[in-house]
This record gives C-alpha cells, sequence and structure tokens, in this order.
C-alpha cells in the first residue's frame, strides 16, 4: 500500500475542516489506495494517478485516470475495486478519449471534437458564436426570468397556491454527479419548474 | 522462463476491451473504418491495430454458436519470421516475446509471407519510412511500453472481464490448460492449440469449437513460398517510402 | 437492483430476460461467469436475439418482443402446478394467504372496475383491496385454501398460462420453455438462489411496469427476495442514473421518492402528511423526511409557523410531465424555454423527428455538454433551414466525469466517489459551477424585483469554497446527508432525522453517506475497504450503499420467521437464540433504536418487507396504502400486445392495455401489420453509449463500431433478396431509417400461433453529429407509454424493411 501525505489524505478524505476537527484523531484504517499496479512502469513515471469511477453504463467500476501536465495520459482499470478488479470495457477503458485522443503521430493531443468555449446561436444564425460565461449566464438568467415571470402561476383555477412555471423544462442527466443533480434540482424547484425529467424515463 | 497467455476462448464474451486497451497502452490511433456484417470491425490487424477480436457465428442446424476469437502474433516459440528478416529487425527473446526493432526494418515483407499466421502489418501512411508493426506482448526492453518485463501481463490481459486471458510461465499454463480439459470433459475440444503447432507459440488457446472452424491453421504451409514474388514488391515500397 | 454486480455470483440459476450484460454490462456478465466457473451456475437467456450473452447459456430461449408476461406468468404456473413453489416462504413472507375481495374479477382481459372518465378508459380499483375484519384488520388464511385468498386468486389467474398456450404466444419452442419452466422453478427451494436480472426489454412496453410485477411475483413465490444470489436486478444504464433518480430529475418526485406536492391532494402541508404517510412501514416516517428536506432547503425560515416554507415548492396540476408529455407541451408551444443538461433527446428520446421539430417552437434553449450533440445542433439538422428556426441555442461546455469531483451511484446502489485528475479543457466548467453559476445570475435579477422571488432569494445556496472557483462539494454533500441544525455536525444515518425542524437533510436515503466512518477515517462513501468476511461480496466498507449501508435489501427474508437461515452458507443475518448476528445491515427492526435492546425474529417475521403497509412481499398488487396503490393497470400482469403487434392477442379478446398512453401527432401514428409485417425492436451495443454523444466522439469505440445497421435473420433476407451490406431502408408509420443490412443467424423468425415472424433490429446509438453520423433509430420508434411509468414502447414495434 501507497503510503499517503496528510495534504493528499484530507483531499481524499474529502472533509472540510469542521468534519476534520469531528474526526480527532484519524483512524485505524485508512483508505486503500494500493499504488497503481502499473503506475511505476517507465509509461507512467511521471503521471499522476486519481482513482475515479466509470462514467458509461450502472455497473460503477472503478478506474485509474494518468494524467501528465493536466491532460489525461491513460486509463487502467482500478485493481483494488471488488467490482471489476482491474479490469474494464471497451467504452470504459477508452474513457481517455473524453479528454485526450492518441493522434498519427502516436501522441496525445486533446479531443479535438471537444466544446471548449461557451456558444451562442442567435435566431435564425447558420452559425455557433463564441462567448464568454458572464455573458452567457447574465443572458441566460434574463432569459429565465422573463419566461418564469410571464408565465408564472400563483394559484390555480381553484385557489390553492401552486408557484409554478409550465413554460420552462428539464432534462437532466443520469450521467452527472448526484450533488450536480441535488443541486440541479433545487435550483429548478427554486424557479417553479415542473416540467423535469431525465433518462431514467427512457 | 518464457512467458505465454491462455487464452480461454470458452470464457471470452466478446466485448473487445482488449483491442481498446492494446490501443491505449501502445499509443496507437484509430482508423477509419466502415460496417462489416458481423460486426467485428476491424476485421483484421494492421499497423495501428495490433489485436482484433473475430466472431465466428454459426447456425448449428437450429443451434446458433457464437464465438469470440482474439488474434494478435502468437509469439512463436521458433518464429519463422525472425529468420526471415535479413535486416535483423526481428528477435525472439529468451522472455517469449518475438519484437521487432522498426529502425532496422527494410519493410522487405519477408517476414509477413514467413509467418504461418501472417500477423507481420506495414504501416505506410503519415511520415517515416514503411515499417513493420505487430503485438509485441508489450515487451518493450529499455523502452516506455514495456510491461512484461516489469513484470506486468500485457494491457489487453489486464483489461479482460470474462477472465478469458491469463498470463503466466508457458509451461504452467500448458500444465494449467491440460487441466482444465481434464476436470471439464465435455467442455472443451482436447487440444491446447499452440502448444506446438507450427513448433509451439506463447500464445495458448483452449475452445471448444475445433480450432480448425475458427480459422486457426492446422498445419504449417510452406514458408518461404513467394520469396521471389515478394522481393520487388517489398523493394519498391522501400524505395516510394524513402522518396517520400 | 434489490441485490447488487457481485452477488451474481452465488447464484444457482441466473435468468437474463430482456437485458444482455455481455454486451451493454460486461463486468455484471463476469460476476455471472465466475459464479458458472466456482459453483456452476447456470444461466437462462430469454431473448428475442440471439445475443452475446446467450453464446454462453446454458438454455436460450427466442421470444417474440413484447410477451414477456405471458412467457413469466407460465413459468409462476407451472411452479403452482407442480408444487415447486417455497411454501414457507410463500405463507409467511407474501400476501398470498391475505383474502381479496369477492368482487374482485378478472373477464375478457379486464379487471373489475372497468368504468371511463373524461372519455378515458379508468380502472376503478375499489374491488382489488383484502377483506378487513370488523377491526379493520386483514383476513388471512394461512392454510392458502380460501378461494378468496391471494394464493388461489393467482392460481387461477395464471392457470390459462399452461406451456402450449404461452408457446403460442412467445413464439418459444415448447420444448425449450419446459426445461426453462424446470430449471428456474429448481430455485423454490431454501437452499437454492434463483437471480433475475433485467434491464429496458422488460420496462420498454406498454406494460413495462406489469412485466416487472410478473418478474416480481415469480421470484416472491420461489423465495427468491431478500436473499444473496436471489433478488430482481435491474441494471441501469448509465453510470448515475440511479443517483440521478434519487435526487429526482423527475417530475414527480422531491429527493429521496417523496412525491412532489400536487395542488388538488396537498393543498397545505398538513395534507401532504395526512395523505403520503401511511400508518405502517418506514413510509410512516414521512414527516421527518420531508421537514428536514425543506430546512435545508429554506434554512431559518422554515418554521413550523409557516409550514417550513412548504408552499416555497411548485405543486403539479394532476397531469403528467414525463419526457413524452414535455415534447408534446413544446409541440404546441406551451414550453418556451427548455435545458437539455446532459442528455440528447434529439437522439435518445422516441418519434425523434417530432422531437427536433418541438425543439423550433422555442424562444430558448439551454444545453449543457461535451460535444456538439444532435439536440445542440437541432437547427441545422439535415433537412432543416437555421434561418426559418428562431430558437436562440446557448451552448455550456461541461466537464467530463474525471475532470470534477463527486459521487455516483451504481446499480447496486453504491454510492461511491470520483477524485478529480485533471481540469476541464478551455472554458469547460464542472456542472456544478453550472448551476451554482447560474442559480447566482437568476438570484441576481431577482434582487431587482419579479414575480414570487421569495423561494429563489431565500433558497439555502452557501457553497463557495474559498480560494476556489469551485463550489465547495463537502458543503452540498453534508446538506443532502443530512446534519443538525444548531450544531452542523454531520448525521449517521436517517434514524435520526426529526419532523421539528431540528434536522436538515436534502435527501433522506443517503444519510450516513457523508457521515465519517470512524475506524476508516473517511466519509462513508469515500471508504474503499475489501474486507468481505462472508466470502460473499457484500464489501460493507467499500463506499456506501443507501439505504443505510444495506447491500441486500428484504434481507430479513433469507432467514426463517425463527430467524435460522434459510441457507446456511448464504446467511446475510441471522438470530443466534438471543441477538442478531448481522453480516448486512438488517432491513429490518433488529434493535430497539431507543434501548439498544435485541428484538426477537418472531416480530420482525410480521413485516420483512417494511417499504410495503402490509409488511409483506404483494403477490397480488392491492390498492392499499397511500404509497403503495395498485398499478393503473390491474393488480395482477395480463398479457396483452404491444400497441403495434402482427397477431391477435390470444389470451383475451382485449388487444392492448386498455390503459396504454397514446399521445398526439405523427409520432404516435400506428402502423398495422398488412403494411407494416415485421417485429422492430432496438437494442445497443458494447461499443457506445446511449445517444452516443460521447462515444461518437471517440476515435478508438467509433473504430470498432463506426456505422448505422439493420439486424435481419438469413431467412428474411433471402426472401427478400438482401445481401449482407445492402443498404436497407426501414419504414414504420412514423418514418423511414436507412442502415446497412446485418445478415446473421443471431436472429430467426419465431413460430406465433402457427405463423412465421420477423424481427427486424436497430441499434440505436447515431445521429447526425459525431465521428460516424448515422441515422437515429429513434426516427422511428413511437409515442406510446405505460400507463404508470410512461416509458415509450420501444422494443415492441412493426415496421417494413426494403432494399434501399
Amino acid at each position: 500500500m501507497r503510503k499517503i501525505s496528510r495534504r493528499e489524505f484530507i483531499k481524499y478524505a474529502g472533509l472540510g475542516v469542521a468534519a476534520l476537527s469531528l474526526l480527532g484523531s484519524v483512524g485505524r484504517g485508512g483508505p486503500v489506495f494500493s499504488q497503481g499496479t502499473v503506475g511505476a512502469l517507465p509509461k507512467l513515471r511521471r503521471a499522476k494517478e486519481t482513482r475515479s469511477i466509470c462514467a458509461y453504463c450502472g455497473c460503477g467500476c472503478g478506474l485509474i485516470v494518468y494524467s501528465e501536465d493536466n491532460r489525461v495520459v491513460y486509463v487502467e482499470g482500478d485493481p483494488d475495486h471488488p467490482i471489476n478488479e482491474g479490469s474494464m470495457c471497451p467504452k470504459g477503458i477508452a474513457l481517455s478519449d473524453a479528454n485526450t485522443i492518441v493522434n498519427w503521430q502516436h501522441r496525445r493531443q486533446l479531443n479535438p471534437r471537444r466544446i471548449t468555449k461557451v456558444l451562442y446561436r442567435a435566431p435564425g444564425s447558420t452559425c455557433w458564436e463564441e462567448k464568454d460565461w458572464d455573458w452567457a449566464l447574465k443572458e441566460i438568467a434574463k432569459r429565465i426570468k422573463a419566461t418564469r415571470d410571464a408565465t408564472f402561476e400563483e394559484k390555480d383555477e381553484k385557489g390553492v397556491t401552486v408557484n409554478r412555471t409550465q413554460a420552462i423544462a428539464h432534462l437532466g442527466s443520469a450521467s452527472l454527479d448526484n450533488e450536480e443533480n441535488y443541486l440541479i434540482h433545487k435550483f429548478l424547484r427554486s424557479l417553479g419548474v415542473i416540467n423535469i425529467d431525465h433518462h431514467a424515463r427512457l | 522462463m518464457p512467458k505465454a497467455v491462455l487464452v480461454d476462448l470458452t470464457k471470452c464474451i466478446g466485448c473487445r476491451s482488449c483491442m481498446v486497451a492494446c490501443k491505449q497502452w501502445n499509443d496507437l490511433p484509430a482508423e477509419r473504418q466502415g460496417f462489416v456484417n458481423d460486426w467485428a470491425t476491424p476485421r483484421d490487424t494492421t499497423a495501428e491495430t495490433w489485436t482484433v477480436v473475430k466472431y465466428y457465428i454459426e447456425d448449428k442446424g437450429g443451434r446458433v454458436v457464437w464465438r469470440f476469437v482474439k488474434r494478435q502474433c502468437m509469439h512463436c516459440v521458433d518464429p519463422a519470421c525472425v529468420k526471415a528478416c535479413f535486416a535483423g529487425a526481428l528477435r525472439k527473446t529468451p522472455e517469449g516475446p518475438v519484437i521487432q526493432d522498426p529502425s532496422r526494418c527494410i519493410a522487405c515483407l519477408y517476414c509477413f509471407n514467413a509467418c504461418p499466421f501472417q500477423v507481420p502489418r506495414y504501416r505506410t501512411g503519415g511520415e517515416g519510412p514503411v515499417i513493420m508493426q505487430k503485438c509485441r506482448f508489450c515487451f518493450d526492453p529499455g523502452g516506455i511500453y514495456d510491461r512484461v518485463g516489469q513484470g506486468q501481463a500485457p494491457a489487453c490481459v489486464r483489461a479482460c472481464p470474462g477472465g478469458a486471458l491469463k498470463f503466466g510461465e508457458r509451461e504452467a499454463l500448458i500444465k494449467e490448460a491440460k487441466e482444465r480439459i481434464a476436470q471439464n470433459p465435455g467442455r472443451y475440444v482436447n487440444q491446447v492449440y499452440g502448444e506446438s503447432e507450427f513448433g509451439g507459440t506463447s500464445w495458448l488457446y483452449l475452445s471448444d469449437v475445433p480450432f480448425e472452424e475458427l480459422g486457426f491453421p492446422s498445419a504449417a504451409r510452406p514458408a518461404m513460398l513467394s520469396l521471389l514474388t515478394w522481393t520487388p514488391l517489398a523493394a519498391g515500397l522501400w524505395l516510394a517510402a524513402k522518396e517520400a | 437492483m434489490t441485490n447488487h454486480f457481485i452477488d451474481y455470483k452465488n447464484s444457482d440459476v441466473v435468468m437474463v430476460i430482456g437485458a444482455n450484460p455481455a454486451e451493454n454490462h460486461p463486468q455484471a456478465m463476469k460476476w455471472i461467469l465466475r459464479g458458472k466457473a466456482e459453483r456452476g451456475t447456470k444461466l437462462i437467456v430469454v431473448d428475442p436475439r440471439f445475443t452475446k450473452t446467450a453464446a454462453h447459456a446454458d438454455i436460450y430461449a427466442p421470444i417474440r418482443p413484447g410477451t414477456d408476461i405471458a412467457f413469466l406468468l407460465g413459468i409462476i404456473n407451472y411452479a403452482l402446478e407442480h408444487n415447486l413453489y417455497f411454501h414457507d416462504y410463500v405463507v409467511n413472507y407474501t400476501n398470498a394467504s391475505f383474502l381479496v375481495d369477492p368482487n374482485f374479477k378478472f373477464e375478457d382481459g379486464l379487471f373489475s372496475g372497468a368504468t371511463t372518465k373524461d372519455g378515458q378508459f379508468v380502472y376503478d380499483p375499489t374491488t382489488w383491496q383484502y377483506q378487513k375484519d370488523k377491526d379493520g384488520k386483514i383476513k388471512r388464511d394461512p392454510t392458502l385454501q380460501d378461494p378468496n385468498c391471494v394464493f388461489q386468486v393467482l392460481k387461477r389467474f395464471v392457470s390459462r398460462y399452461d406451456i402450449k398456450t404461452v408457446c403460442r404466444v412467445t413464439g418459444t419452442p415448447e420444448d425449450v420453455y419446459r426445461q426453462v419452466c424446470e430449471l428456474y422453478c429448481s430455485t423454490g427451494r431454501p437452499d437454492k438462489a434463483g437471480n433475475i436480472v433485467y434491464a429496458m426489454g422488460i420496462t420498454q412496453h406498454t406494460y413495462g411496469s406489469q412485466n416487472v410485477r410478473a418478474v416480481a411475483i415469480l421470484q416472491l413465490l420461489l423465495g427468491n427476495i431478500g436473499i444473496a444470489g436471489g433478488g430482481i436486478n435491474a441494471q441501469r444504464g448509465e453510470s448515475n442514473v440511479q443517483g440521478s433518480t434519487d435526487m429526482a430529475m423527475l417530475y414527480h418526485l422531491l429527493p429521496g421518492y417523496l412525491s412532489c406536492p400536487d395542488a388538488t391532494r396537498h393543498p397545505t402541508l398538513k395534507d401532504y402528511l395526512e395523505k403520503e404517510t401511511p400508518k405502517t412501514s418506514f413510509w410512516s416516517n414521512t414527516p421527518k423526511f420531508l421537514i428536514s428536506q425543506l430546512k435545508a432547503w429554506f434554512g431559518a425560515k422554515a418554521t413550523p409557523e409557516n409550514e417550513f416554507c412548504y408552499q416555497w415548492l411548485p405543486k403539479l396540476d394532476g397531469k403528467e410531465h414525463s419526457h413524452m408529455a414535455i415534447f408534446q407541451s413544446m409541440a404546441e408551444g406551451k414550453i418556451k424555454g427548455f435545458f437539455a443538461w446532459g442528455q440528447n433527446p434529439a437522439v435518445g428520446g422516441p418519434a425523434a423527428e417530432p422531437t427536433r421539430k418541438a425543439m423550433e417552437k422555442l424562444d430558448w434553449l439551454v444545453v449543457v455538454d461535451l460535444f456538439e450533440t444532435e439536440t445542440a445542433a437541432f437547427w441545422r439538422r439535415p433537412g432543416a433551414d437555421p434561418r426559418k428556426i428562431k430558437t436562440e441555442v446557448f451552448f455550456l461546455p461541461a466537464a467530463f466525469s474525471y475532470e470534477k469531483e463527486g459521487t455516483v451511484s451504481n446499480s447496486g446502489r453504491w454510492i461511491q466517489y470520483r477524485w478529480k485528475a485533471v481540469d476541464p479543457p478551455g472554458d469547460a466548467k464542472s456542472d456544478l459551477w453550472i448551476v451554482d453559476r447560474l442559480f447566482k445570475a437568476v438570484r441576481e435579477e431577482y434582487r431587482k424585483g419579479g414575480r414570487f422571488p421569495e423561494p429563489i432569494l431565500n433558497m439555502v445556496w452557501d457553497y463557495d469554497a474559498p480560494g476556489s472557483e469551485e463550489p465547495d462539494i463537502n458543503k452540498v454533500a453534508l446538506e443532502i446527508n443530512g446534519y443538525e441544525v444548531d450544531t452542523g455536525k454531520p448525521l449517521p444515518g436517517f434514524a435520526k432525522l426529526t419532523n421539528t425542524g431540528s434536522t436538515a437533510c436534502g435527501c433522506w436515503i443517503y444519510a450516513g453517506y457523508w457521515y465519517p466512518d470512524p475506524d476508516l477515517g473517511v466519509v462513508a462513501a469515500k471508504r474503499r475497504d475489501r474486507t468481505d468476511k462472508t466470502g460473499l461480496g457484500l464489501y460493507p466498507k467499500w463506499s456506501f450503499a443507501w439505504p443505510a449501508n444495506r447491500r441486500i435489501v428484504y434481507n430479513r427474508c433469507s432467514c426463517d420467521p425463527s430467524g435460522r437461515p434459510w441457507d446456511p452458507a448464504r446467511a446475510l443475518v441471522y438470530w443466534d437464540g438471543s441477538k442478531w448476528v448481522t453480516f448486512d445491515v438488517p432491513d429490518f427492526g433488529a434493535k430497539d433504536l431507543a434501548t439498544g435492546a435485541e428484538i426477537p425474529p418472531e416480530k420482525s417475521a410480521q413485516n420483512p418487507f417494511i417499504m410495503v403497509p402490509e409488511g409483506v412481499g404483494r403477490l397480488f398488487g392491492a390498492q392499499y396504502g397511500p404509497r403503495a396503490a395498485a398499478l393503473k393497470d390491474g393488480p395482477l400482469p395480463e398479457h396483452y400486445e404491444p400497441i403495434e403487434s402482427p397477431v391477435r392477442n390470444l389470451m383475451s379478446k382485449q388487444q392492448n392495455n386498455p390503459l396504454a398512453k397514446i399521445y398526439q401527432g405523427e409520432g404516435a401514428a400506428r402502423g398495422k401489420p398488412e403494411k407494416y409485417p415485421y417485429i422492430l425492436t432496438t437494442h445497443r451495443l458494447v461499443e457506445h453509449y446511449q445517444s452516443g454523444a460521447v462515444t461518437r466522439n471517440s476515435p478508438w469505440l467509433t473504430e470498432l463500431m463506426p456505422e448505422m445497421f439493420v439486424g435481419i435473420s438469413p431467412r428474411l433476407a433471402a426472401k427478400l433478396g438482401i445481401k449482407p451490406g445492402d443498404r436497407v431502408v426501414v419504414l414504420t408509420a412514423r418514418g423511414k431509417v436507412y442502415g446497412r443490412a446485418s445478415v446473421l443467424p443471431t436472429l430467426q423468425p419465431l413460430k406465433v400461433d402457427g405463423k412465421e415472424v420477423e424481427v427486424v433490429a436497430l441499434p440505436w446509438h447515431w445521429g447526425y453529429q459525431g465521428m460516424a453520423p448515422g441515422d437515429s433509430a429513434n426516427v422511428v420508434t413511437a409515442l406510446f407509454g405505460d400507463p404508470n411509468t410512461f416509458i415509450p414502447e420501444y422494443k415492441a414495434l412493426l415496421c417494413d424493411v426494403r432494399k434501399a
């Protein structure tokens, strides 16, 4: 088992300062992070190892993402993981492709198909325009407010308080993290959105 | 002790993660492919695709049999390709793998011609000379792609979810293969392919379908059959590459 | 999933019906193969196609798409006729002995209570109830002889499903079907475990919920629920579809499976709690769950005096707002703004072309994704004129799974942590960052005024991490987990929740996932301890399985009423004479929470299914209890034909599920067998993921599976003069798609009631974007839905095929 530094431990333990103090002295065991069995190989000697869970089907396989200079250089199954025991299916082992791909010079480069800028397509326009986040967030917020305020129902026809808008819809994602979905749900309900659905229905 | 991989075809689920794992470890790019009737795209190995899984789908009188057959360099015990390579670009290592030194390859295609499994492939696109490429058993002494030399299983073996691939010492795997046959009567055909075929190979196979039906050559074909035919072509390719 | 993937290795028989793990869940297939190698597990595969999973089957049973109920009821009938059911389990742990209203009837394919409301067929479920004595207790006959007891009702009901009849419906050869019945029913013994694995092949029908009910009934009869190696294991298709469902990315729910308030039923908090809280079952704690959620959302503003801000939640209007309904409303111009956030409905939803057209009616569309999906590019899709499409489109670039951190929940309910490996490229951001900034931007707008700004201005939203761009994941997770309002300390589990406002908890079923493990020093979701004392693969200290870190739910059923394990080799919990010995977290009252005293087994034997008001498994889905009402289409599953079927229903004169939800417009057009003679089904491939939004931008995966194709049998190919690789067109009443012909013996015609029926199979991963564009199978699927879940009938439609 690889020893991990206190800083790393805090990162992996994922505890806020308040929760850390709650732990008091840290317990006997500690997380299992045996060094990825291939981490010491020449190809990966410089790489950082990060434990992750596959982004595809619902099996929940563990994987190790190897990265250098903030780019993924290699992905392999996590040998510690009890479900996949280090093996992966073809989709899982190809996960690196979402970040970097291997080009014809046999080198990794950012997947050129990734969208790395905020894009905007105006009504009737035939193309995308690149925008920045501040502009986009503000403009979307204005659209949300305009639509919500124009269609908001405080009470229904029977006089029951309903506080909703039916003019905004959201299809969410089974690919997002729990914490993200939770905040999106809160966000939508705060607006009064009731048209909410996602992959689970399909 | 020479290393080997035992492929138990009764355990393969045809997911082809071995193919992606190979590309992932060896930094091999994807090639453009088209439709293949039985879904087994790409059909064959290339200089950028060192392993493929071939599908065998047969309707045996109403009973369908579907088997998945991983193919790659067999890493022969006594490799004909090494003998055929007069440039000295191929060598058989004591560890088992047959590995290539692309810098010495002159693309004469003799190795391809000599190989009973028609494994060697030639990188013709892109920059640089035409060179032979194939599976090197994740053995790259002194290079960055080495796994086996560092005591690790090849990338494809590590990735396999079905447990169809097992890495180990050749002698021990042959013994294990025979035990599997003995302990599971009726499950396998009574043959460990690669134990003695073509002088023995480092990739060994167990199957419940006869090997001939799965496209494995059953007898040594005469090597160096068309040496003369190939030589001018090889020389031409070599020149073309040099000019490019 | 009641169990989890590793547990497949503990099964004696695995029946895969409507799933294809070798293709879609390869690691699940690994555990099936592990069982085969280590304990001789037998594998039954029931599928219209001979799949990669079938390639490993001991028995492969072909089945006509859409006839699973007939197939499963036939096995149930076989078990009952041959006394192969698990008697002691059935008597004690199911409602077999409960007496049903003598007025309950089933005639001519319809249950009693058939009526119409607003011109629509509905059931009045009054007769789908139990008989009660004068004290209101349910009447029972433990001898199972009373003609009105559930056991006898079920027995009579399924008696029509004899082997001959079933095979005429399903097209399964009789000898094969008989083998399936014999083998699967062999698990109806204490020392045997049978596991049913399903996926979308079971659910995507106009009677998908009833398909699941049929699975449940069979598993209960054979005593396969709550035991290691058993269970009903729905393999979920996305890395976090379990978690996104838990977090209620669904119109009708709040996080933790709490009902979303409804204007008619729940005008006030009092109404909500009265209507939603049953007297028995664990749901009797509903007030604690909802009030703690309101505290998490509205903080100090939520007080007993103001209904804990209950009125700030939106209320439903009694109509459904599911995927198909949303696009129907969009097509009608009722929806002006739309978020497609990590979903690609232009490929993944049914009737894809009307879906794409509906988006032209929007004022604005926000797409949050990694790549330019078909949904993002709908305005410049083939055949569309962008100049005529007035929809404004914002594309927000998101981070991939390893470019951010957070938890995902797998099918086995394990909530696992993903650490961040790299920053997202360029301006791409995590979805957590995006929603955080978007909410703040909206709140900023409402600071200037606007309609009913209170929930926006007062929603608890305090996730900033000093010195970091990213919101603090710990703060979000702690809120989901729950904490004491006064101290902010995390809660160890949902047992600590109150209905007074002293606790806050965003999603009660996740309580405990962010609580530090005292031995390991990490929050439960980050645990990576590989201890597995039983060898059953429970791994109790690897991550956290909701609820309460329970790995196999309903595990009280793994022992007899006196607490002895049915099978000592597979014991999960047992009573040693004075206390419970627990290898898994008990799914029953094992200890008194207040005193810590052991609760003897006789008590928990009364209600081993703690989530239903009866406390026992439901062979008959009675109308009983507020949260566990009967399915809309009946208390028992009955075979109906798919909306589009090549044959008449042999079981009754009722051709289709009378409650099937048929939507409006061109996407709901019905084809007749005269014009569309072949069955059309859809499926997935191991190389691609769902609508292909990510995998069709992966060079390696596109290389492995580059092109859309159409699967047809060699016999049909010969008849139509189609050769492998020919370009063919598939036509339905909704439209047409092109693809290459894949002619393989894995598809064979089925003999249905003496008539040969062909099945055409389409993978649905392609669209007009990505590295390898191709036609979307969903262009030809239909807006037909299940009346309970509104899931589309993707799996059984009609089509014609021609050489293009």
